[in-house]
């Protein structure tokens, strides 16, 4: 096994083991305990948050910024079709060709769309002067992932490896840990709105 | 401001280090700063300032739990930009989280996470709160709330005569000798509390409530010892002292032994007392508490009470306060009360859980230092009014209805500002 295979497993380890200690960190300290009477269903409210309460027509961050939240979503896309792609490089599952052009060609529009997003927090005073280090190198390493996935597709090269490796073992570090966070973010917001009956709304 | 001791420093840090459960942890991971946030807030709407942006409020607290509680933050803390608890952060904290956050919750609502903003600008004052650096301002309505049972520190002769002269008044406006406001009565069914701001400005509203409680025939009682349903405490992020508050209610509805709790027109007093309250004292209440509003729908629909349909003949439109109906789900019992009442109804837009906080939330009415601020963000409000063409503004919040008339008078708006409760005593068949 070469020397980037390995590191590459080491850090998925390493990634795999931070992610799954965030998590049990968020179940093992629970939910808040609440001694008031609820007045709507939790259940339906948990449910409506990952679902119609994400409904872009609902959202300001969403319909208020169209440009900004279709790139946002094709950038995440990008970033879930390189993970799974990354997980057939691994074992070396063999996809076909026409497979493969059409996730090198959405790979291509989804790393630009990170750059834009990435140039929008660059130029945008406002947004500039939100940023940290820290979002300027997710950004980063998550474009240059689907950029690398791209290109292996079609020219497989170590510095696939490499790179993957240093956001395996970044991630767990900065604000792309957002991959355990938004999930406990959307129960919690779920749970709030539905026990008051707020979420789903009634009308 | 106060010294900065390590110890008063830790003491804030605790709030920070301690998790009871998830939910913060939650929130401070959770903002990607994306900042798409930023127009639904009434303060970065109306000032354009980036510090007002709710994402820079999370970045506040965060990076304070960042630099304090995580490994990447002790030690690269330029990485994630981890800030010191010191005394320039604090004053930039103190303004931002007293001064510039109403604390409404919409930017929690529209954020693409799903960042509770509001909890964690609450928390915030949680930390500043035992720092010591609540503004003084808001610390001396808790503090009159406490030390004489109401936050204007009226007193119990001034408020006994007060009652006694609208009992005198209700009993003329209905004809009828036996209507009264029951003071200090044990055993009623219902123990009804007030705002203190209906006795010291706004007495009508007392009578408008007792009028219908008279037509409905209910059992009820007002308490001389503790009647305010607001709560300042929830607001300062004292948690000793919010719960001091909510004992003295919890202990007069034991005394009075009444079996429902009816809280006033006030979005942040019913908060504070129905979702907060049993949270405080870490108890399960043993009685029904609910809203004016909610009862008020209930006699409606039970035929207790009857109105005239569509009487109102003004062009109505109706103000959702924050706390009693995006944070409370208090949504459609005003909806259909005024239904019944208006014959020109009109939504603001947006309006219901996404509505815009009037701008005097979150404490603002009790801080003066922000007033320009808050007479400024209260813009967006005044737009939205005009924009209905309303003759009277409805709002089950007597807060709300204070920054309404202020909002009247400073945008020559040239509306009448009425609670439900007025409305609904306007429309009563007697």
């Amino acid at each position: 096994m070469s020397w980037y295979l390995v590191l590459t497993f080491v850090s998925l380890a390493f990634c795999l083991a931070m992610c799954a200690y965030h998590a049990y960190r968020l179940i093992a300290l629970g939910n808040p305990s609440d001694f008031s009477k609820p007045s709507g269903n939790v259940g339906a409210g948990i449910k409506y948050s990952y679902t119609g309460g994400m409904d872009p027509r609902k959202k300001e961050s969403a319909f208020l910024h169209l440009p900004t939240y279709t790139a946002g979503i094709l950038y995440h896309l990008g970033t879930f079709f390189s993970i799974v792609l990354f997980v057939c490089i691994l074992f070396s599952l063999r996809l076909p060709s026409v497979v493969t052009m059409l996730l090198t060609a959405f790979l291509a529009v989804s790393s630009i769309c990170g750059a834009g997003i990435l140039i929008k927090r660059i130029v945008k005073n406002t947004l500039r002067k939100l940023s940290n280090p820290d979002d300027y190198i997710s950004n980063l390493l998550v474009t240059s992932f689907q950029l690398i996935t791209a290109v292996y597709l079609n020219f497989p090269t170590p510095v696939y490896y490499i790179l993957v490796s240093a956001l395996l073992l970044y991630l767990p570090a900065g604000k792309l840990k957002h991959v355990i966070y938004f999930f406990a973010a959307r129960y919690h917001l779920g749970l709030f709105f539905g026990y008051r009956g707020v979420w789903p709304p009634k009308n | 401001m106060p010294i900065l001791t390590d110890k008063r420093i830790q003491k804030g840090l605790s709030i920070l280090e301690n998790f009871q459960d998830s939910k913060l942890l939650t929130h401070l991971n959770s903002c990607v700063h994306c900042g798409l946030c930023a127009e639904t807030c009434l303060y970065y709407l109306t000032f354009k300032d980036p510090r007002f942006i709710p994402a820079q409020k999370v970045d506040f607290i965060s990076s304070i739990y960042k630099r304090y509680c995580t490994f990447i933050g002790r030690n690269v803390p330029f990485l994630v930009n981890a800030r010191d608890l010191n005394e320039e952060n604090l004053k930039e904290m103190v303004d931002l989280f007293f001064g510039a956050c109403t604390m409404c919750g919409r930017c929690t609502l529209h954020c693409s996470i799903g960042v509770d903003i509001a909890y964690l600008v609450r928390t915030g004052r949680v930390m500043l709160a035992e720092m010591g650096l609540i503004p003084s301002s808001i610390q001396s309505t808790v503090d009159a709330a406490i030390n004489t049972g109401n936050n204007m520190g009226i007193t119990t002769e001034e408020f006994t005569d007060t009652i006694q002269w609208l009992e005198d008044d209700l009993k003329d406006d209905l004809n009828d000798p036996n209507a009264s406001i029951p003071l200090n009565e044990k055993g009623k069914k219902i123990l009804y509390t007030l705002n203190p701001r209906e006795p010291k400005f706004f007495p009508l509203s007392i009578s408008a409530m007792a009028k219908i409680f008279h037509v409905a025939g209910e059992s009820w009682t007002l308490s001389t010892e503790m009647y305010d349903v607001t709560n300042y405490g929830f607001f300062t992020g004292s948690r000793g002292e919010a719960s001091t508050i909510v004992q003295h209610l919890y202990d007069e509805m034991k005394n009075l032994g009444s079996q429902e709790l009816i809280l006033a027109e006030c979005g942040h007093g019913s908060r504070a007392f129905r979702w907060e309250g049993p949270n405080y004292l870490h108890k399960n209440f043993d009685f029904t508490v609910k809203t004016s509003v909610e009862l008020m729908a209930d006699y409606l629909r039970e035929g207790r009470i009857k109105v005239n349909k569509k009487s109102l003949k003004q062009r109505v439109t109706l103000h959702d306060p924050c706390n009693l109906v995006r944070n409370g789900g208090v949504i459609q019992e005003q909806r259909f009360i005024l239904d019944q009442i208006a014959d020109d109804f009109v939504e603001m837009t947006p309006h219901g859980i996404d509505n815009y906080c009037c701008g005097g939330g979150g404490g603002q009415l009790a801080m003066s230092e922000y007033n320009e601020r808050r007479m400024k963000i209260g813009g967006k409000k005044a737009e939205q009014i005009r924009n209905t063409g309303a003759q009277i503004v409805v709002t089950p919040c007597h807060n709300c209805v204070d920054q309404l008339l202020q909002i009247n008078s400073y945008y020559k708006l040239d509306v009448q500002i009425k609670t439900l409760a007025e409305v609904v005593a306007d429309a009563l068949i007697v």
